[in-house]
């Protein structure tokens, strides 16, 4: 019984101490931009949310789609209802790592290379790209800039607006992580 | 022994299941589930009735709606080009939403019934919207608006257009708009309404209920079905009155054809009613499909965004 008791306090210590690899980010900015012939079209959304397990150096990421702001509020519906179809497919999500050794008890900046799966629109496509990670005090910031190409994620633009619309989108993710709490 | 050996398992697992397992799970379904449902339909019009839709904040909605004379029968046929050389009633609008949930728009109509020359100020407020979890399975949105006609005063007593006072001038309309989207293909509405008219001939209504039904069925993404039917309760005296005089209402029907490209959005529908505006076609409709009575109509929405959000 002693052992058992023994084994459950390591089990939760354990628990715990895994706790403290996960940072996250409630509200990240997710932005995109795309600069086409007959305008600029950019939205933003702070309300998804995000974790990085700085062990394993998985990234994850979700946003709902409905959370985009964009300046036009036409543009928005049309964006939800014909282009990423929002209520199919509420999320973007992305789940991915990053490839260096990142010392988070030293600040500083450090570039990295991230590679991952984002989902959107219901198809899943792998993404290469880089990012730099900002240390200060125990917290840290992850900022990165990659191209998504609307077609790759059987996003249909017609032909009637193809004038309106990118086909290259660069979206821009800016995250600041502190440590999870139990 | 066995519990602490399958313990001592646990612990081993536990702790590599940790590292493996996807931080995905640690949100789990959070608050962002429940979304407001947009795009029920796609203009704040189906064809003639309201939709539960209003404008966002800061857009100016530019609309015209034309209704042309009969198709068919007496005043139709080719000699009219199928009622294209007549207009029964025209309706150029500016409507602006002031909040995301309110609107308020002023338009001229032509005008099609007792009165012509029409000016109207409306205002149109959503006090609840579908969501996406069914937690609030319906839409409700108000509409209200003013008219009041600027037509030179009959010398007639008798006449609904012989104007004693200013307030003889003035109609109105008051409707709740009930609105669900099921899936995405389908969206229906029903419209309780109440119509005041301050001035109206002898056996005929000052108030007048009626009940409206609109739905919206979209072919393709661009393309959709819009049908709108209004139910007037009018009383059976004052329907036999002007039938024994010549004069028969009908319920007004409206079936369209929807295109949205972009900004615009376009129908060109079929309706037996001659007037755009409630306050007319819902009490004052004398035209019916049967004998050739409907026409060609269509609406125009342009929205435009005025400064940022």
């Amino acid at each position: 019984m002693k052992q058992l008791l023994l084994i459950t306090t390591f089990l939760l210590t354990c628990l715990a101490g895994s706790g403290q690899e996960i940072y996250s980010c409630k509200g990240p900015k997710i932005s995109f931009f795309s600069s086409a012939p007959m305008e600029d079209i950019s939205a933003v959304s702070d309300r998804g949310v995000s974790a990085i397990n700085i062990k394993t150096k998985a990234i994850y990421f979700k946003v709902h789609m409905n959370s985009f702001q964009f300046k036009k509020a036409l543009m928005q519906e049309h964006f939800n209802e014909n282009y990423v179809e929002s209520e199919k497919f509420p999320f973007a999500e992305y789940k991915g790592k990053y490839a260096e050794d990142v010392d988070f008890s030293k600040n500083g900046t450090y570039p990295v290379n991230v590679e991952g799966t984002l989902n959107l629109h219901g198809v899943e496509r792998s993404y290469k790209g880089k990012g730099t990670i900002t240390v200060r005090d125990g917290k840290f910031n992850v900022n990165s800039k990659f191209n998504v190409t609307v077609a790759d994620h059987k996003i249909k633009i017609p032909t009637l607006v193809v004038k309106n619309i990118a086909e290259v989108v660069e979206v821009t993710v800016n995250a600041d992580y502190q440590p999870v709490t139990k | 022994m066995l519990q602490i050996r399958m313990l001592t398992a646990l612990l081993l697992v536990a702790p590599a299941v940790m590292a493996q397992d996807d931080l995905s799970k640690m949100f789990g379904k959070d608050s962002v589930s429940r979304q407001p449902v947009i795009a029920t339909f796609k203009s704040t019009r189906v064809i003639n009735a309201q939709s539960n839709e209003t404008l966002k904040k800061g857009e100016l909605d530019f609309r015209v709606a034309h209704r042309f004379g009969d198709l068919a029968g007496g005043d139709g046929g080719a000699k009219t080009f199928f009622g294209m050389d007549n207009s029964s009633d025209i309706r150029i609008a500016f409507e602006y939403g002031i909040t995301d949930r309110l609107m308020v728009g002023v338009s001229r109509a032509k005008g099609s019934g007792n009165f012509s020359q029409l000016y109207e100020a409306l205002g149109k407020f959503k006090i609840l919207q579908q969501t996406t979890d069914n937690s609030m399975p319906l839409g409700v949105t108000v509409f209200g608006n003013a008219v009041v006609t600027s037509m030179k005063s009959s010398t007639e007593e008798p006449d609904a257009s012989y104007f004693d006072k200013f307030s003889s001038r003035m109609t109105y309309t008051g409707q709740i708009i009930l609105s669900r989207k099921f899936g995405n293909i389908l969206s229906l509405a029903v419209l309780p309404t109440y119509i005041h008219r301050n001035r109206v001939v002898f056996m005929d209504q000052n108030d007048m209920f009626a009940v409206g039904v609109g739905g919206r069925l979209r072919f393709s993404k661009r393309l959709a079905l819009v049908v709108d039917y209004f139910l007037p309760f009018r009383e059976q005296a004052s329907k036999d009155y002007f039938e024994g005089r010549g004069t028969k209402f009908y319920n007004p029907l409206g079936v369209g054809l929807e295109i949205e490209t972009g900004g615009h959005v376009f129908s060109v529908n079929f309706t037996n009613t001659t007037a755009i505006l409630e306050n007319q076609f819902i009490p004052e409709t004398t035209s019916t499909w049967k004998e050739g009575q409907f026409r060609w109509g269509f609406n125009i929405s342009r929205r435009f965004s005025l400064g940022g959000k």
